[in-house]
């Protein structure tokens, strides 16, 4: 039982199971046919040679005739013997108590045949005599009457025929069945495995082309081969794959659209911007000189005017990465002294705890990573609790910039998007003070660092003793990658 | 899934093995039984002898076919050496041969034989050896289509017509 389920277990492949049916179907086949036609040959040569023997001991018994005396001497019944048996066989002949056989053999005949005999009639049967195969023939031989009856005489002949030729025969036939059946397994195994490859091929290139798509390859198609049922699923993979294709590239050109429509916005909104900053520069200067509101008003213009140029920058920035157009311009820098320096123009140095080992010099973009330490730090100052400390970690290859405050932490449902752009880490406050986009433009600007096929960095997560700690993660020596926007 | 194969396993095995078990050779048969047995003719006379007191058909060789009459002398002359080695007896008395022709006589169905001894006084065995020999004789002479019914008659009178027993 096990064997079976074993057997079936492993015959659930498509190869096996087609195998399976097309030799039991040939051998099926064989095996009636052949055996059908074995027993069919084997019944004709048996009748024909029986045919012949009766025919043949008829022939030589009409020359019996006529008889002359009656009871016959021993010596009539030894010659009739005699004459009657040849090559072939023998003959035995019996009259009443009398008998003579014409070979010295044990006597053969059988009990139902004499009997059959006895009735009247022309009688033979198959026996094995030593394994032999013998056939044996009876008949009386009868008197014809004046009147056209005719009268038993009394004498009783009986052929011996060995049927071993005949035997010989049907064994060469037996040995054609097997052959004939071991032949046309052989061809059904051929023939099923030919047809397991046509169906398996197809099957296959399916599974791959379909592997291919769901890897984002989607110009994969089939070659459509035949109209069967095969050909009608790479057909419905094309039409699928065509569909996912238009559909995907509609939603990617419409994307396209959105971003490219953003850095038009923001590139159009620079010289009006540009006019304005001078203006409200002017209005700042002007603003502790102007009564009441009218310098409240001037200040919170000027203010705004700076934040939504800080914006625009932004957006000109992320949409270069977004169309890839964002290169490094790399330099040997001191990182520590690259770092003290954007600390220092802001004016955070007395504010920040830093660690920033001297020597430790790397082939980066030194504005890029300015506006990472900057937008790390401002970040804690905005959403954190001082200490802020800047720790600088050199390896072999890489450098890692830790910045940590010592706040609450993240919320473990914000960690995930604090990269995201806008993202609104506390949703009561709906004015940040940011553009929302500075953690996301520092993230791109790590990813944009990369050495040997590894891309740089930026990742957030909770000091086990509280507090959020961006980890910056940098090559040492960073290679321009053409085409590293980020997508997101 | 796995049914199916077993099945059909099963059967190709069965068949294969029917093939392996029925079949190789030639197999031994019961009796077959063809047309009658043959028959040919006879030369010489066909007399009745006694077979452990049935009567059995002996053929005696002769140069010329026998009359009827000089068949039934054949016959009182009683079984031969060969008849004897192989028990066949006569209870006809020797010298009891015909007086006459073997005839039709009118008034008496089939043919009369008149014999020279009495009749009256034959046993039952002896009559129908002489009835049959008769009647075999005379259907091979050509004076009766088949065996006729026999009127035994002797100096003594005669017996009711016979006909043979072993042939009717």
């Amino acid at each position: 039982m096990t064997l079976w389920r074993w057997a079936g277990g492993h015959a659930s492949g498509l190869r096996v199971r087609l195998l399976l049916a097309f030799a039991l179907l040939g051998v099926t086949t064989t095996a009636v046919v052949a055996s059908g036609s074995y027993f069919q040959a084997r019944t004709v040569i048996l009748q024909q040679a029986q045919d012949a023997a009766v025919a043949s001991l008829t022939d030589q018994l009409t020359k019996v005739y006529p008889i002359r005396q009656l009871p016959p001497t021993q010596n009539e019944l030894d010659d009739l013997a005699h004459r009657l048996s040849d090559r072939e066989g023998y003959a035995v002949v019996i009259y009443h108590d009398m008998r003579a056989q014409g070979a010295q053999v044990p006597e053969p005949l059988t009990p139902e045949l004499r009997q059959a005999v006895e009735s009247g009639l022309i009688a033979w049967q198959r026996v094995s005599r030593d394994g032999e195969p013998v056939l044996l023939i009876g008949t009386q031989l009868k008197l014809d009457r004046p009147d056209g009856a005719v009268l038993p005489s009394g004498l009783e002949v009986y052929a011996v025929r060995s049927l071993a030729s005949e035997q010989q025969s049907i064994d060469r036939l037996a040995t054609l069945a097997w052959l004939t059946g071991g032949l046309s397994l052989v061809l059904a195994v051929l023939l099923a495995l030919l047809a397991a490859r046509g169906v398996l091929r197809p099957v296959r290139e399916l599974g791959r082309a379909a592997r291919r798509l769901g890897e984002g390859d989607l110009t994969t198609r089939l070659v459509v081969r035949g109209a069967d049922e095969l050909a009608d699923v790479a057909r419905t993979f094309n039409d699928t794959a065509g569909t996912v294709e238009r559909q995907v590239g509609e939603l990617r050109r419409m994307e396209a659209d959105a971003r490219r429509f953003v850095a038009d916005v923001s590139h159009e909104l620079r010289t009006p911007l540009a006019a304005m900053t001078a203006v409200t520069d002017v209005l700042d200067e002007e603003a502790d000189r102007l009564p009441g509101d009218a310098g409240k008003a001037a200040r919170l213009v000027s203010q705004e005017t700076q934040s939504l140029t800080q914006l625009v920058n932004d957006l000109i920035e992320v949409s270069r990465f977004d169309s890839g157009t964002a290169r490094l311009a790399l330099d040997d820098v001191d990182v520590a002294a690259a770092v003290t320096a954007t600390l220092r123009i802001r004016g955070w140095t007395d504010r920040v705890r830093a660690e920033l080992p001297p020597g430790v010099v790397a082939r980066l973009d030194p504005r890029r990573l300015d506006v990472i330490v900057a937008n790390l730090v401002g970040n804690a100052f905005r959403h954190g609790t001082e200490p802020v400390s800047v720790r600088l970690h050199a390896e072999p290859d890489w450098i890692t910039i830790e910045v940590r405050d010592q706040g609450p932490g993240l919320d473990p449902e914000v960690l995930p998007h604090v990269f995201d752009r806008f993202y609104k880490a506390d949703t009561a406050r709906t004015r940040s003070e940011g553009s929302g986009l500075g953690l996301a433009i520092a993230w791109e600007n790590a990813r944009l660092h990369r050495h040997a096929g590894q891309a740089g960095s930026l990742v957030a997560s909770n000091a086990p003793t509280g507090g959020a700690v961006f980890t910056l993660r940098l090559p040492r020596v960073a290679a321009d990658t053409a085409n590293t926007g980020g997508v997101r | 899934m796995t049914g199916r194969p077993v099945a059909r396993a099963l059967l190709a095995g069965g068949l294969l093995l029917t093939l392996l078990l029925a079949g190789c050779g030639v197999r031994p048969s019961g009796v077959i039984t063809g047309r009658p047995a043959m028959a040919g003719p006879s030369v010489g006379v066909r007399l009745y002898l006694l077979s452990h007191g049935e009567l059995a058909l002996v053929i005696h060789p002769s140069k010329e076919p026998a009359s009827p009459e000089e068949t039934l002398a054949m016959l009182a002359a009683g079984p031969d050496e060969s008849d004897l080695s192989q028990g066949l007896t006569s209870e006809v008395p020797t010298g009891l041969v015909p007086a006459g022709p073997v005839t039709a006589v009118p008034g008496r169905p089939g043919l009369t034989v008149t014999m020279t001894g009495p009749v009256l006084s034959l046993s039952g065995a002896a009559a129908d050896q002489i009835v049959c020999t008769a009647a075999s004789a005379a259907a091979l002479a050509g004076l009766a289509d088949s065996f006729p019914p026999i009127t035994l008659a002797g100096p003594d009178g005669a017996r009711p017509p016979r006909f043979c027993p072993v042939v009717r």
